[in-house]
């Protein structure tokens, strides 16, 4: 964590001296002025100031605007709306029109909104280390773009990212058109690669698997992860939940996973089979074969056949509703292998032609783009959105590659690493300050609409590619109408204004294709590996690492090692066993010439001689935030398989790192299945509790206290365990939403955090299970007697509150709170000592005006949206009636991709709260303490199948 | 200037005197007590002078340190968000319990008639009237805003806010202010004839008027011994119950919470005689150092250390036995966070704490049943010394373990303390004794009045 140490010097570096010269006259004329200033600086600005007397339409000061749009993810769309406030957007929801939100976000989404108020993004063209104007941009590329296009565009070179914008792909194209021997390369560092190839193996032509997890009844993922991160994953997770739902065990979709290492998808399977990444093959060869596929028999061990035939059996027994995923990590055989399976299964899967129309492959198109620079023939280079220099693969030896180009510019949100080894850099907008669209991963277009004008003198993608083309005053609103003027017929205006207000394009989704039957591809049977293999995924925190400035996401806790400000190298526990590790050790990696330093985390249930560890972090020039974090493994990663190296060797240094995480496991004696109760489908369906001892909400113990007295409503909430698949999106929304600060790495190193709603993580009989905290708002509150100050107080709706302004800060509340959600103010961390910004002016935009900012010295905690539900209530005074079902919506329940969490009105008999508190599965957390608390929980529920016996890891 | 009592003629044998030949007599024990105070230039200061430079250092640190609290937060501690008490609920807890030590010397000796408090209670109620005084400032200082303390007061205000009357902090509150009150008023009572006797033998102006003014016109007339005896009895009366309650509610700030180790009902007794204990040790600490400091061997016997080593061993049994009622209804109570936090206590992070405060708490005192070992100043005086170690870790661990090891496994986190905790804690420290050397360079460290009773009652040598 060195760089953490920052002095103030850094900020102020590039800023000229200021200088003095100054004779008797005009210092006195100085003063002078000083002095009047001085007499008028409390009072008006000396210009003709104009009153708010005119509103700008549809503007009402103090309520919010919601506007919808769409935010990119690895270049797919996942749309949102938008909450602004007086001009000043402050929060991200999900668009419940559009396919890849259905109302909901992921913590990428609920993130965006803080870079857009992040001070370090680039705020004006830069180049010959001083800040520069576009127009000297413009004239240093226009010479340069003259000279190109007479050669028809010999020597220019465009690199982005994946692009599914129909707009920018037409400017492209146009570009093209206009300059044919222009060469545009892309790269994406979570790429699909693997996946693309395996379609093209299996049917002879590209194609996108799109699983219909609504019809599946048995799912096994080889290596996949549906509900992991991506622009999928909401949508995958919900339909996966929704279809898991408990019900009669054969209605409810099993789930099986073969996995090297934890995955969101395997957390959640009722089997998992942890195994090496090479020899996942084998369990697909075995799942063929009982399909008739004539392949060598694979050499598995013993529990791993056993799983792979009780698989296939299962499998077979639900034809038709059986689906077989393979994940990118898998290459194109096995991937063509799985397809073949699925088409014997008759597994509900559609295809639609590819989103991404580029059919060459990421680390390909990067790797042309090299080798095309080192024989000189590219002079002019343009960067646009990418940052190559830091996640291309080590072995493609990017970084030198870009300096030898005579000229190139980069144009991006910040001044990364590519943006220093470029000869020019230019600001581009961030995604919710411009005009755009963009399509989902299932086609579906959405325009992006701009919620506030750029914060600084920066310009969109449209922008850039019109000045490519040689407009200089584009208008990118036109651009984007120009793409869609044949879309909407006769009332086009009125068809563009439903489509601004719907966030989605109508009628855009990628039609299904049909294709041929896949063929066998000959996969033949692996040997295990003889030594490491290094796994990669994206990182759950910081995704490919583009957002590595974002504090929220920085300090937001990966499941399963709960780690925070930092990534760490994974082992399996016989692994660190045998090597004689434990969590901190710091190990050296080494795979060819390439070596990297890196502390480690012992992480039960990996399969054994594999190396996992997320990508995102050792970002050098990500801003003052995400600069030094962590450590780079795109330095490792290899151009031809980019997710998993083999023949890794690992050895140890003997130094050892304080890896930052915000719970810290234990071995447990019960604890974890007492507060995460786990249940089997097959019991609770035949009524059976097993040895389940359950606390149900209502079995309420004696008390000395006299029964509270609500007035009009009784909140509660209710979350169900089993849908909670620990993305952290809810705790992510809640940041947003609360106005929660960040405390910085190393304060979380001295045990301290804000998070208001937590994900605990308990580990029962090898599977991991994560349960959301939020406040459990008890209704014998042991926080509230023991207040002096009487800050924590109930209310009349039953809301257990905290009065900021009275808190004196003895923290008995959080002493006695046998939840432990409650954070303290250690220091003023919202309040003048936001992490690493410094308290910049910029980031307080962010802030929700509805919330209280709370300052040093006081507790704060959940309040169940308060805010939200005092706003619902007005609006029901205002008519006359009580707030209905459903319109009040806490930040964690809009979030969560599974609506797993839910807020309701005890006092209304209606009520759906009053079901889920009363169903069979509904526990109080330590309610046996007798704090009756509102938050209640679904136990957890797993379908294992039967024929498995005891149910495995 | 005379004394109202009654000169005991049958002589008490040599054993059960409290005083060595060469103090008793009523002018011997008023010049030993008084000469340091009025003799200043035939006395040697140098190590007071040291002590005090070194406490003064010591003391600028402390509110350096309060002052870091003030302008940046008791973030500077180690605090955290499970473990959100930490030093200065101990440090308050053991220097209450240390306060509390004066008063039970003072008050239940003197109910239980206790001759031989006379020559120890004046230091160990100035040590009650500091160490309280001390505490006091802790909770204040471990506040996250310490600058709004006063909400703690009913004062009468604009927005009718009183404060929460269930929360054990404002019996806190009540308790503390009280008891230190009542300290000032004991303690100078008590100092009145002796200020007055100051005035008397006093040689120059100076202090014949500072001592004059501070006796409020004690002439010892019968009258006045009348009312002063009343008085200081009554007093007594009116402390016994206070520093029981005092304690039985700093144990109560635990006890009505709902945290295992906490909950617990035996807290109440518990703390007080916790308190007695470390509070006793205390004394037994400056009882050897004022002996020897001012040679008032004479007054402060063998026999004090002896019957006070006999306190402290009683105590130390008290302890041991709460000790193992507490782990013993966690285990019988069979409640699992109860069980795991015993398991944690000697197995945990801090265990080795745990055992070193078992050690010096209840088996090294044990040495006390050897009447060698209570006879001897310096072995007494180590395990005082000791025994206050193991009653601050203690009032630490009682925070640490439960905060630590609690209902709720994903929270627990482990307490790592900062340099301002340190300095906060030592700083405390060389505060007390700052404060310590002042008084013993202004006020008799001995109750003049009160031993010269004592020598009238055990008669003439």
């Amino acid at each position: 964590m060195s760089k953490h140490a920052k002095s103030s010097g850094d900020i102020r570096r590039g800023e000229p001296p200021l200088e003095f010269d100054l004779d008797r006259r005009s210092a006195l004329r100085l003063f002078v002025g000083g002095v009047a200033a001085a007499l008028t600086s409390c009072g008006k600005p000396p210009e003709e100031i104009v009153p708010y007397v005119q509103i700008p339409e549809r503007e009402t000061p103090g309520l919010p605007l919601q506007f919808a749009t769409a935010l990119p993810l690895a270049g797919y769309g996942r749309g949102v709306i938008v909450t602004s406030v007086e001009g000043r957007p402050i929060k991200v929801n999900g668009n419940p029109r559009h396919p890849a939100s259905l109302g909901s976000t992921d913590l990428y989404g609920e993130a965006a909104i803080l870079s857009l108020y992040d001070p370090d993004r680039s705020k004006a063209p830069y180049s010959s280390k001083r800040i520069q104007s576009w127009s000297s941009l413009e004239a240093a590329l226009r010479p340069r773009l003259d000279r190109h296009r007479t050669k028809q565009g010999e020597g220019l070179a465009l690199l982005t990212g994946r692009i599914t914008s129909p707009t920018l792909l037409a400017q492209i194209e146009a570009l093209t058109k206009a300059m044919p021997l222009m060469r545009w390369y892309r790269y994406e560092p979570v790429d699909d690669d693997a996946v693309r190839g395996g379609a093209m193996l299996a049917f002879g032509q590209a194609a996108t698997m799109l699983p219909r997890f609504r019809d599946a009844r048995v799912v096994l993922a080889l290596d996949a992860d549906p509900i992991g991160f991506g622009p999928e994953q909401v949508r995958f997770a919900r339909e996966i939940i929704e279809a898991r739902r408990p019900r009669a065990p054969d209605e409810s979709l099993r789930l099986y996973a073969v996995e090297p290492d934890w995955s969101l998808t395997g957390a959640l399977a009722d089997h998992r089979l942890a195994l090496q990444p090479e020899r996942i093959r084998n369990v697909a060869i075995e799942i063929a074969r009982t399909l008739g596929a004539g392949l060598e028999e694979p050499g598995l061990p013993e529990e791993a056949s056993q799983f792979a035939k009780t698989v296939a059996a299962d499998l077979s027994a639900r034809r038709g509703a059986a689906l077989v995923l393979a994940g990118p990590r898998q290459p194109a055989d096995v991937q063509a292998l799985c397809h073949w399976i699925n088409a014997q299964l008759l597994g509900p899967a559609d295809f639609i032609a590819p989103v991404d129309r580029v059919a060459t492959g990421h680390s390909e198109s990067l790797r042309s783009l090299a080798s095309e620079v080192r024989v000189g023939g590219i002079e002019t280079l343009i960067v646009i959105g990418a940052n190559p220099i830091y996640d291309a693969p080590g072995d493609i030896g990017f970084g030198d590659t870009v300096a030898r180009v005579p000229f190139a510019v980069h144009i991006g949100c910040y001044r990364d690493e590519t943006a220093e080894r470029c000869t020019w850099h230019a600001p581009l907008t961030h995604v919710l300050e411009g005009w755009s669209d963009i399509r989902s991963f299932d086609g579906t277009a959405s325009i992006i609409q701009p919620l506030i004008r750029p914060l600084y003198d920066s310009r969109d993608v449209h922008q850039i590619l019109a000045m490519l083309q040689g407009e200089l005053s584009a208008s990118s609103l036109d651009i984007v109408r120009n793409t869609w003027k044949t879309a909407g017929g006769n009332d086009w205006d009125g068809w563009w204004r439903q489509t601004l207000q719907d966030g989605v394009v109508p009628n855009t989704a990628s039609g299904k294709i049909s294709l041929p039957e896949p063929r066998l591809p000959q996969v033949a049977p692996a040997a295990p590996a003889e030594n490491y293999t290094l796994i990669l995924s994206p990182d759950p925190s910081l995704f490919d690492g583009s957002m590595a400035n974002n504090a929220w996401l920085q300090e937001c806790a990966k499941p399963f090692t709960r780690q925070v400000w930092g990534n760490a190298l994974h082992l399996a526990e016989a692994d660190a066993h045998d090597l004689g590790m434990t969590d901190g050790d710091v190990v050296q990696l080494k795979r060819g010439e390439a070596t990297l330093e890196a502390a480690i985390f012992v992480r039960p249930g990996q399969a054994t001689r594999v190396i996992s560890t997320t990508l995102g972090y050792g970002r050098t020039h990500a801003g003052s935030i995400g600069s030094g974090v962590g450590f780079d493994i795109y330095r490792l990663r290899q151009a031809d398989t980019p997710w998993l190296s083999a023949n890794v060797t690992i050895s140890k240094t003997g130094r050892r790192e304080n890896l930052l995480r915000t719970q810290h496991f234990f071995e447990l004696e019960g604890e974890a299945e007492e507060l995460q109760p786990r249940l089997t489908l097959a019991d609770f369906a035949k009524g059976n509790r097993g040895d389940f001892k359950l606390n149900a909400p209502d079995a309420n113990l004696p008390t000395l206290y006299p029964a509270p007295q609500y007035d009009t409503y009784e909140w509660a909430m209710a979350i169900d365990v089993s849908a909670c698949i620990g993305c952290n999106a809810c705790v992510v929304a809640c940041q947003a939403e609360n106005n929660v600060p960040v405390v910085g790495p190393e304060e979380i190193a001295n045990g301290r955090d804000m998070h208001w709603l937590r994900i605990d993580d308990y580990v029962v009989d090898g599977r991991p299970g994560f349960t959301p905290m939020p406040c459990m708002h008890c209704e014998h509150a042991p926080c509230e007697p023991v207040c002096p100050v009487a800050a924590s107080i109930h209310d009349s709706e039953g809301l257990n509150l905290q009065v900021y302004n009275r808190c004196v800060g003895t923290r008995f509340c959080e002493s006695n709170c046998p939840y432990k959600v409650r954070r303290f103010n250690f220091f003023g961390y919202a309040d003048g000592q936001e992490y690493a910004n410094l308290g910049a002016e910029i980031t307080k935009a962010v802030f929700n005006p509805d919330v209280s900012v709370r300052s040093r010295g006081v507790m704060e905690k959940c309040t169940y949206c308060v805010q939200r539900i005092s706003g619902a209530r007005r609006e029901a005074e205002k008519e006359g009636r009580n707030v209905r079902e459903g319109e009040v919506v806490t930040a964690c329940q809009a979030a969560c991709p599974t609506q797993a969490i839910n807020l309701g009105n005890l006092s209304d008999p209606k009520a759906n709260i009053h079901s889920l508190r009363t169903d069979a599965r509904s526990y109080a957390l330590l309610g046996n303490l007798g704090t009756r608390p509102r938050t209640t929980y679904l136990a957890h529920v797993r379908n294992p199948n039967p024929d498995f016996g005891k149910a495995r890891r | 200037m005379t004394m109202v009592t009654t000169i005991n003629l049958d002589a008490a044998t040599e054993e059960s005197r409290w005083t060595l030949p060469q103090a008793r007599g009523l002018e011997a024990a008023n010049a030993s007590i008084a000469a340091p105070l009025l003799e200043r230039n035939r006395w040697n200061w140098l190590i007071w002078w040291i002590a005090f430079a070194a406490s003064l250092a010591g003391s600028i640190v402390f509110f350096i340190a309060i002052y870091l609290i003030f302008s940046r937060g008791i973030g500077i501690w180690g605090v955290n968000t499970t473990i959100v008490w930490g030093f200065a609920i101990a440090n308050y807890v053991w220097w209450i319990g240390i306060g509390n030590a004066g008063t039970l010397i003072s008050a239940m000796l003197l109910l239980m008639r206790q001759p031989w408090r006379a020559s120890t209670n004046r230091f160990a109620e100035a040590m009650t009237l500091f160490a309280a005084a001390i505490a006091g400032i802790f909770p204040i200082i471990h506040l996250g805003r310490p600058l709004y303390f006063y909400w703690l007061m009913p004062y009468p205000n604009t927005m009718h806010l009183w404060p929460q009357w269930r929360s054990a902090l404002i019996w806190d509150f009540w308790a503390i202010l009280s008891y230190i009150l009542f300290s000032i008023i004991f303690w100078y009572v008590g100092l009145i004839p002796d200020f007055a006797t100051l005035r008397d033998r006093a040689r120059t102006k100076a202090p014949a008027l500072i001592y004059g003014a501070l006796a409020l016109g004690w002439r010892g007339s019968a009258q006045h011994w009348h009312a002063y005896e009343v008085l200081h009895l009554a007093l007594a009366c009116l402390g016994v119950p206070l520093v029981v309650s005092l304690h039985s509610v700093v144990g109560m700030d635990f006890a009505t919470s709902l945290m295992p180790g906490w909950q617990e009902t035996i807290f109440p007794p518990y703390f007080v005689v916790g308190a007695m204990y470390s509070g006793f040790a205390m004394v037994v600490c400056l009882a050897a150092l004022v002996r020897w400091g001012f040679r008032l061997e004479g007054l402060i016997t063998i026999a004090h250390f002896n019957v006070m080593a006999k306190v402290m061993l009683m105590a130390s049994i008290v302890m041991g036995l709460s000790y193992a009622t507490e782990w013993f209804t966690a285990w019988y109570g069979g409640e699992r966070a109860d069980r795991g936090l015993l398991a944690f206590e000697f197995t945990g992070t801090y265990a080795p704490m745990f055992c070193t405060l078992l050690l010096c708490n209840v088996v090294i005192p044990q040495a006390f049943w050897f009447s060698p070992i209570r006879r001897s100043i310096a072995t007494v005086f180590a395990i005082a010394v000791l025994i206050n170690i193991g009653m601050w870790l203690e009032r630490i661990l009682i925070v640490w373990n439960t905060l630590s090891h609690d209902y709720t496994p994903s929270m627990w986190r482990q307490f790592l303390p900062t340099v301002w905790d340190w300095l906060t804690t030592f700083g405390s420290f060389a505060f007390f004794v700052l404060l310590y050397l002042v008084f013993v360079r202004l006020v008799p460290v001995v109750s003049m009045h009160e031993v010269r009773k004592l020598i009238a009652q055990e008669g003439p040598r």
